[in-house]
């Protein structure tokens, strides 16, 4: 009987059959075109032993404030055993990992974090943007999205929240992990005390967001290709760094054109947020956070209008 | 444009005066036409402005002047619920790398607002009437052209919309590949109901699938009719074989309105006939200056000649007249 039915549901399978459902309102399509974005980008290789090294410095920070946490209780003693590694003073481990890698669940430690998974995440971004957002324009997949009933609002805020997911899986995420670790490990009393450090964790992330979200979709809209989308990062990133240094610091041009170095003006608008207490010598080489403001508005808005213009469903061709 | 009537609401289209401008390049010139719901040709060479029609009906492109109505909603107004009830099929690949089959089309479908687990449902069901079913857990980029062709259909029709605009859909195809692709289209018109707009310049594919078509060339509708009825305009040809002394029955044949278009020496004519004329006349000539008529066949000017002498008649005219504008 199960086989005669399914032989007459085959034939049924076979003939075109109408949808009568409801429709969802076009902001809904904003997650499938994210997590399509997304998908493309976990299938790639190069992704996952990026992603690693970033967990790795994760990791170092996660047992680093746990072995700090750890050498505080054992204060009293003369000598603690570290493991199979032998016996250390546990002073000396406390002043390594206060002093030298700042992880005492302070402003500093946040700020560190934050910058060197920063560089992961635009090591990541500059391989992955042509994945993200090129590919649409180079195989002329636009017309595809824009063609639905979306506007090129829905298709931008759709890819840009796959980058935005991206940054904060690498940073913000791991970061108030490490913040809750912190609380957990010392007292639950840091949460109350240092509630400050959670807003400055999340304002670090959205300034991170923003600004390289929206660099990345505009830069990859323009170039499509890894490449060129590569060697336009590394010079935003770091030979705009060095140049930034080389006239600041070594030519003692003024600060002001520190600018020009945006990772410089992100940094100092997170520090800002987590309220890390510069030193007067480090301070007296930076620009004024207004102007890194500034600088990072008018990036973020220019990129903003060009994606506009850009992001047409017809490709205009003289 | 003029006023709005009950007629262009009723239209599934309705264009008035429709110009597009790429810059200082004119693609669309002045185009108005009325259409009832069914199958529809559009009919044009490259460059005479066939998809920027179809992207201006879809909504992706403002018009430059003029205006219209599709399915009874202004052009420029209310593009996302326009573009629901219309499934496009562009002509460029449109794939997403790195997606499979399923996935592209269950995409599509969540794209037009269908909840997720039904969009899954439908692509595979689409997916299995297009004939995908081995083919959808495949990666787009290992697709073949006609595979892909019809995964273009099946992200139009995911949605059950209906209205279908459909860009070039048999482009690329090999001869049992387009058959295949005509059949379909033919079926989900005449089955399901499905009133289609189908740009092409292939003209077999229209006289085929469709009921009636629209000519662009240059910017400018240069015809619309009924596909039946443009045939009836089309001359009737005959390939005729003849034994004997021909010049005395071609001669005749002349006086009687036929027009000899191609005499090979060897006793094989083709010719054009008057409105009206019978079969039986050739044999009664034939008779009268002692000619044998060993064959005779219907050689009749197909929708490709046909849309050929219309452009080159057009071609005529307008020389024509800016000669006399001229002088």
């Amino acid at each position: 009987m199960g086989e005669s039915r399914s032989q007459a549901a085959a034939p049924e399978l076979l003939h075109y059959r109408p949808w009568r459902g409801a429709f969802r309102p076009p902001a809904a399509s904003v997650w499938p075109i994210a997590r399509v974005a997304l998908m493309s980008l976990f299938q790639k290789r190069m992704f996952w032993i990026i992603y690693v090294l970033g967990l790795l410095i994760f990791l170092l920070f996660f047992f680093g404030q746990y072995l700090l946490s750890w050498a505080q209780t054992q204060a009293g003693e003369t000598e603690v055993q570290m493991g199979g590694w032998g016996r250390m003073n546990p002073r000396h481990l406390i002043q390594l990992f206060r002093g030298l890698l700042k992880l005492d669940g302070g402003a500093q430690t946040y700020y560190n974090f934050f910058s060197y998974q920063g560089y992961m995440v635009m090591i990541v971004l500059a391989l992955a943007g042509s994945i993200l957002i090129g590919n649409d324009l180079r195989f002329g997949s636009l017309p595809f999205y824009l063609s639905k009933p979306l506007a090129r609002w829905h298709y931008l805020l759709g890819k840009g929240l796959a980058v935005a997911v991206f940054i904060n899986l690498m940073t913000t995420l791991p970061a108030l992990l490490l913040y809750v670790q912190w609380g957990l490990l010392e007292s639950w009393d840091y949460f109350y005390e240092r509630f400050d450090l959670l807003v400055g964790i999340l304002g670090y992330g959205i300034v991170l967001t923003v600004t390289l979200t929206l660099l990345l979709l505009a830069t990859a809209s323009w170039l499509r290709r890894t490449v060129p989308l590569v060697m336009m990062w590394t010079t935003l990133f770091f030979f705009c760094r060095l140049l930034a240094s080389a006239l600041v610091d070594g030519l003692q041009f003024s600060p002001l054109w520190k600018l020009i170095d945006l990772w410089n003006d992100v940094s100092l608008i997170g520090g800002l947020c987590l309220n890390v207490q510069w030193s007067e010598r480090r301070l007296g080489y930076q620009p004024p956070w207004g102007d890194a403001a500034l600088v990072l508005g008018g990036v973020s808005l220019l990129c903003l209008i060009y994606l506009v213009r850009r992001i047409r469903a017809v490709e205009i061709v003289k | 444009m003029g006023p709005i009537t009950a007629n262009d609401n009723q239209a599934m289209i309705a264009l008035r005066h429709l110009s597009h401008w790429y810059g200082p390049f004119q693609a669309l010139r002045d185009v108005s036409f009325q259409l009832a719901p069914g199958r529809i040709g559009l009919l044009g060479p490259n460059g005479a402005g066939k998809s920027t029609l179809l992207k201006i009906l879809l909504g992706l492109l403002p018009p430059s002047s003029g205006g219209g109505r599709v399915l009874g909603h202004a052009l420029g107004e209310d593009s996302a619920a326009l573009r629901r009830a219309i499934g496009y099929m562009p002509e460029a690949d449109a794939l997403i790398p790195g997606l499979r089959g399923a996935e592209y089309v269950a995409l599509a479908g969540e794209l037009y607002g269908m909840p997720r687990r039904e969009a899954q449902r439908r692509a595979h069901e689409v997916l299995t009437y297009l004939e995908l079913e081995e083919a959808r857990y495949r990666r787009l980029e290992e697709y073949s052209t006609g595979m892909k062709q019809r995964l273009k259909l099946a992200q139009a029709l995911v949605h059950d919309p209906p209205v279908l605009l459909l860009d070039e859909p048999t482009s690329g195809l090999d001869p049992a590949g387009r058959d295949a692709m005509l059949r379909l289209l033919l079926t989900l018109g005449r089955e399901h109901g499905k009133a289609m707009l189908l740009s092409t310049h292939l003209l077999g594919d229209v006289e085929r699938v469709c009921d009636t078509v629209l000519i662009l060339h240059q910017g400018q509708l240069l015809l619309q009719g009924g596909v039946a009825e443009l045939c009836r305009r089309r001359h009737d040809r005959y390939r005729l074989q003849i034994q004997g002394e021909a010049t005395a029955f071609c001669e005749e044949l002349r006086l009687e309105g036929v027009r000899i278009l191609h005499d090979n020496g060897r006793g094989e004519l083709r010719v054009a006939v008057p409105p009206n004329w019978v079969t039986r006349a050739f044999f009664a000539l034939a008779d009268n200056h002692h000619v044998l008529l060993r064959g005779i066949q219907p050689d009749d000017e197909d929708l490709e000649e046909l849309f050929h002498r219309v452009l080159n008649e057009e071609g005529r005219h307008g020389r024509e007249s800016e000669s006399g504008g001229g002088a």
